[in-house]
């Protein structure tokens, strides 16, 4: 059951995927992301098996498919927060197994499912400690000064940085976990259901910035169970079901 | 107006054992939602240890500090790398009861029956940091060791307060409390701030015990008693807040000894429980255990 999805039409730089879910390689460089034979088991339950898939650098993919499927425990293995075998590469370094810290060090930021905030701290602290792997030996204050630029791309969240984190709306504390993992000055970013739970109007302005995202040279592998969602910002996507990753056979134009 | 300062100088003595249990307690349960309920057994082994092998095994005083402190930081650090690394690291941890009382109250009953083995059941006391006659400042006297005591305390709250507030790595430790899995998003361990606070408070306690020991001497059995004044004051002080809990502490004791002084000594816990119950009913928010299972 192969079937293809081509994403936006945008004349982006990577030309997606020459086959099998694979991103073409530009002049010898690694790819953005490699992701070879990762499997992710629960106890005895299989939740992915032997995925592969590699992202170009300033590549959108989308991973698609229902839910329970394996996508989330897929990203959240890549960004090693759960165990896993197999190899995760970025830009060519590989990273260990397990260890988020490397993750974050490398450039892999992730904007999990349901956010993860810190509710009993600001929105100030919250979008500051996405830094914490290069500032956490300095004062918070400078640490502030190091990130605050990230509030250009969203601006609203000014008048709510002294504002405990978990008294925002849905729709804020997305924009707050998005703007922590930007914080972290991502080379890769992977987003997993980024709009769930999120009303259509709101879910619908995540993706116009996602979008804005996907414009620039960043590279981001986007979880969705929404293809049109999905479609709206990805440059392709691939199908995880039953824990593989379905390749498709034909390139986005 | 003597009597009144006395009173003063008497309760902000208590009141700091108190507050600095309490900083140790809010502090660590902070950064992982658990009540260290073995603090007071760390001042115990602190007091009692330091008696020990300087009396008996004549160590000079300072050594046999340092000797001391070392050991109650081995033996946290050993506990949560033998019993909380594999209970939270390894097998995911839980939440509820167990994870918040039970762990560190085994701690605490493990430490009481090493220590009844090995010193047996006397009260001990470690000799005094500042010996002499008690201090006479304007109309009240002092123990000196109750200003060691005073002033530890203040200087702990404060440091442990400017931690959390003014650094990137005091803020990824409250983060740790807040989500696990958040903070190990951006690349915090919460891991090794779990262990570094529970090894920082446990040191902390034992230098308190070594101070304080002069006043009211130890047993192998003082410490549950420590800690459960310590969960008091970390309650006034939501426990999360170890500023605060040294503040709340102070207060208090100032509260009972006054108390005591001018109405009787009967009360004392009637006023402790008395100021807990009126929080509960008019500020429950104060308390902040609603947000610490988040």
């Amino acid at each position: 059951m192969a079937a293809a999805w081509p994403g936006r039409q945008t004349g982006h730089g990577s030309a997606g995927p020459a086959a099998g879910g694979q991103a073409s390689p530009e002049a010898g460089k690694p790819p953005a992301l490699e992701i070879e034979r990762v499997s992710v088991s629960y106890g005895k339950f299989l939740a992915v098996e032997s995925a592969t898939l590699s992202v170009g650098a300033g590549e959108c993919v989308a991973v698609i498919g229902p839910n329970g499927h394996g996508k989330s425990s897929m990203v959240t293995a890549v960004a090693g927060l759960v165990r896993r075998g197999g190899t995760v590469r970025v830009f060519g370094e590989t990273l260990p197994a397990g260890d988020p810290g490397a993750a974050v060090r490398a450039g892999l930021v992730l904007v999990p499912e349901r956010r993860h905030l810190y509710p009993d701290l600001t929105t100030r602290d919250n979008i500051m400690l996405g830094s914490y792997s290069r500032t956490r030996r300095i004062r918070a204050r400078q640490a502030w000064e190091d990130v605050s630029g990230v509030l250009d791309m969203f601006p609203e969240l000014t008048r709510l940085l002294d504002q405990k984190a978990g008294t925002l709306s849905g729709g804020q504390q997305q924009m707050v976990a998005i703007a922590r993992a930007m914080a972290a000055e991502p080379r890769v970013l992977l987003l997993d259901e980024p709009c769930l739970g999120l009303a259509e109007a709101v879910a619908r302005r995540v993706y116009d910035w996602l979008s804005m995202m996907a414009e620039t040279d960043m590279t981001i592998l986007l979880v969705e169970e929404n293809p049109v969602h999905a479609l709206m910002v990805a440059d392709r996507a691939v199908r995880m079901y039953k824990g593989l990753v379905e390749r498709p056979e034909v390139a986005p134009a | 107006m003597s009597e009144f300062l006395n009173l003063l100088a008497a309760g902000l003595t208590s009141g700091a054992i108190y507050g600095i249990f309490g900083a140790c307690l809010a502090v660590w349960f902070r950064v992982c939602n658990i009540l260290n309920l073995a603090v007071g057994d760390f001042a115990m082994i602190g007091a009692i240890g330091t008696a020990e092998i300087v009396q008996q095994d004549h160590v000079p005083f300072a050594a046999g500090i340092a000797v001391v402190l070392a050991a109650a930081g081995l033996v946290a650090w050993s506990f949560d790398r033998l019993v909380l690394h594999f209970a939270f690291d390894r097998r995911g941890g839980g939440h509820g009861i167990v994870s918040v009382f039970f762990y560190t109250f085994g701690l605490s009953l493990v430490l009481e029956g090493v220590a009844k083995a090995v010193f047996g059941t006397d009260v001990h006391g470690a000799p005094e940091i500042w010996p002499g006659p008690a201090l006479a400042i304007a109309g009240f006297h002092v123990q000196r060791a109750g200003v060691l005591v005073i002033a530890l305390a203040i200087v702990s709250g404060l440091v442990l307060w400017a931690y959390l507030r003014f650094t990137v790595s005091g803020r990824a430790a409250s983060a740790c409390g807040e989500s696990v899995l958040g903070s190990r998003i951006v690349g915090i361990d919460s891991a090794l701030f779990r262990r570094r606070i529970f090894v920082a408070t446990a040191v902390l306690a034992a230098l308190f015990g070594i101070v304080e020991s002069p006043l009211s001497g130890f047993t192998y059995l003082s410490g549950p008693t420590i800690s459960l004044i310590g969960v008091v004051a970390a309650g006034f002080a939501a426990f999360r807040r170890p500023g605060r809990a040294v503040a709340a502490g102070l207060a208090i004791g100032v509260a009972e000894a006054m108390l005591g002084g001018y109405v009787s000594t009967s009360y004392n816990d009637v006023l402790l429980y008395a100021i807990l119950f009126g929080i509960i009913i008019l500020r429950p928010e104060v308390l902040g255990l609603r947000t610490a299972a988040a």
